[in-house]
């Protein structure tokens, strides 16, 4: 994967701790996507009413909510239902390890299942190779 | 004993003669052999016959007073039932204690009965005793099994009841009757459930059904409306048929168990809650370390700064949370100096004004010079206060309404013999439940922002004071926090 193959790819990343955000953004800046910010689900929804990312990162666990709101609502409309998302989150299920969480996030939030997990402390090399292979970066 | 019914030898008996010798002799036998005590008393209570058991227990009579041979008396009996019969020539009956020869003692019901002369008048009483010992001993074993069994019944430390088929209480013990009333004849599910009808599980009703032991746990409401969290066990209790005639039921009180089962997954939520925040901190240091190192790469000063304020920002977010979490972990009592309120949240005010300035929240303060001071430990009512302020920032900010216009107001006043201080938002609010949970250990509505640390901390703070801290809350229109301590006195205010 290199900067050029990902170059006009665009990341839209939803947490609301703005560290994690920039952190992220910088990231994906630095392997060649264009990064949008969104602290919420609301400020979301507005950025996709703007421009459709081709992935979107999203913290579920805020504290209103919203991020649950924002993925039931692009889940159920079928412009955007397409998009891969990524949960990156520091709650995790009972294991620990992805099938786990994702179960966990499944019955807990009552969402349809992510297209990827990531638990925080975020590993650059796994979250980088999951958004590659999810935007169809070879 | 002599031989009364000797046959003079010099002739032989005639046939009727042989017949009535024959009678007595067996008559003579049965007096002797009869398996119960007989005596023949005269109306001076002299013993002038008595039957062969007699001998044997309590040694030949040899015309001594019945109260002596029989009790070792040297006065007539007060109640005495032969000279009764000698007064009233009826036959009398009644309970005694004798001893025989060895001083063992017998318990025996005692017959009366005259016996007349051919002109019907009273000669001698005859007196029947029947030993009934072993029927007393048993009695008295009986008795005592019984009192022991109403003593563990009632000393045992649960709630025992026994119900019939239609689930009405027939029995009870004493910490039932304490906690429930003495209701004895009314349903179990009215008494222990304050229900109108059964309940849809019934250990009961499944002992009737099975005749095995169930065990569930309820929930049961005490005379005083206070929940009491049971473990309840069942078992059959069968009539001599081996029918099941009742159910016993035997409810253990857990509720101090299931407190601390509370607490612990409390605990376990805080220490979930704490880890939560932990990685979101690391997450920012590790971001902030990724773009300074960004910076030093390409020399680009911006990067750099940027990067450094992200390790700062979250090494800040740390302390705090760590002196919230040694404050909770510690049982202490704070000094007593004095405090005054309105110039701790002048402080705190201070501290916040600029997090208002940039997040557009207005924030309006009352305080009133004249609130007297309280006694305690500056720190903790400023970290107290700093929770609340930052709380209620919280919910203005998590509440996302446009046509709001946010607002944080803090009032310092007296009442009484009160300060108060009360922090009102009209942020996002919170329902019942939330509100409810509010104080109990550790809970959070804050997702990645919050530990549940912080009101923890503040009920502490106002409890160790002698203060209380309560809310009012409406959701979507806002809550109101109050904090009261006692104000000190004249004498405490002066400098030691």
């Amino acid at each position: 994967m290199t900067a050029a193959n990902t170059k006009g790819k665009k990341i839209l990343v939803v947490d609301d701790e703005q560290d994690v955000c920039a952190y992220l953004a910088r990231l994906f800046q630095e392997h060649g996507y264009s990064v949008t910010c969104a602290f919420n689900g609301n400020e979301a929804s507005q950025s996709l009413e703007k421009e459709k990312p081709d992935l979107i990162t999203l913290d579920l666990s805020m504290p209103d909510k919203s991020g649950v709101r924002f993925y039931r609502e692009i889940k159920s409309d079928p412009a955007l239902s397409r998009i891969p998302v990524v949960f990156v989150t520091g709650v995790t299920g009972p294991g620990g390890n992805p099938k786990d969480t994702e179960r966990f996030y499944r019955t807990r939030r009552q969402v349809p299942p992510p297209d990827g997990f990531i638990a925080k402390p975020i590993d650059q090399q796994e979250i980088l190779g999951l958004v590659a292979r999810l935007v169809g970066v070879p | 004993m002599e031989k009364r019914d000797a046959v003079p030898e010099s002739r032989t008996p005639s046939p009727t003669e042989k017949k009535v010798n024959g009678l007595e002799l067996a008559c003579q036998r049965l007096f002797d052999e009869v398996p119960c005590y007989i005596s023949i008393q005269d109306s001076e209570l002299r013993v002038i016959e008595a039957n062969l058991k007699v001998v044997e227990d309590f040694g030949d009579p040899n015309f001594a007073r019945c109260y002596t041979l029989y009790k070792g008396r040297t006065e007539p009996c007060p109640e005495c039932p032969v000279a009764r019969t000698f007064q009233d020539g009826l036959e009398h009956t009644s309970e005694e204690k004798i001893f025989d020869r060895r001083g063992l003692p017998h318990d025996v019901i005692v017959n009366t009965r005259p016996l007349r002369n051919h002109t019907g008048a009273i000669a001698a009483v005859m007196e029947l005793f029947t030993d009934i010992t072993l029927q007393k001993h048993l009695e008295r074993r009986l008795h005592d099994s019984l009192d022991r069994f109403h003593n563990l019944f009632d000393v045992v430390p649960c709630y025992v009841s026994v119900q019939d088929r239609d689930f009405r209480i027939l029995e009870a013990n004493r910490q039932f009757n304490e906690s429930f009333g003495g209701r004895l004849g009314r349903h179990c599910y009215e008494i222990y459930k304050k229900r109108p009808n059964r309940c849809p599980v019934c250990p009961v009703a499944q002992t009737f059904e099975d005749g095995r032991t169930h065990s569930t746990e309820e929930v049961l409401i005490d005379n005083n409306g206070k929940q009491v969290h049971v473990v309840v066990h069942t078992a059959p209790i069968r009539d001599s048929q081996g029918n099941i005639a009742a159910v016993m039921e035997v409810s253990d009180d857990i509720t101090e168990v299931r407190a601390l089962q509370d607490e612990l997954a409390s605990l376990g939520g805080l220490v979930g809650g704490i880890a939560h925040s932990i990685k979101n901190i690391l997450e920012g240091l590790r971001g902030g370390i990724y773009i300074a190192n960004l910076g030093f790469r390409d020399n680009n000063q911006q990067d750099i700064r940027t990067g450094w304020e992200m390790v700062e920002r979250n090494v800040r977010r740390l302390s705090p949370m760590i002196l919230d979490m040694l404050y909770c972990a510690k049982e202490r009592s704070p000094r007593r100096l004095p405090v005054s309120l309105p110039a701790v949240t002048r402080e705190v005010l201070e501290l916040y004004s600029p997090r208002c300035q940039q997040s557009s929240i207005k924030i309006e303060a009352e305080v009133a010079q004249d609130v007297g001071m309280i006694l305690g430990e500056q720190k903790d009512i400023h970290a107290l206060l700093s929770n609340l302020i930052g709380n209620a920032l919280d919910a203005c900010l998590s509440d996302q309404d446009e046509e709001k216009a946010y607002c944080v107001k803090v009032k310092v006043f007296q009442e009484a013999h009160r300060a108060v201080i009360q922090v009102e938002d009209n942020g996002a609010g919170m329902d019942e439940e939330t509100r409810s949970k509010l104080f109990t250990r550790l809970y959070s509505t804050k997702g990645t922002f919050g530990t549940g640390l912080g009101l923890l901390v503040s009920h502490k703070v106002a409890t160790e004071h002698g203060g209380t801290i309560s809310v009012q809350s409406t959701p979507g229109a806002g809550s109101t926090f109050t904090v009261r301590f006692p104000l000190a006195t004249q004498e405490e205010r002066k400098p030691s």
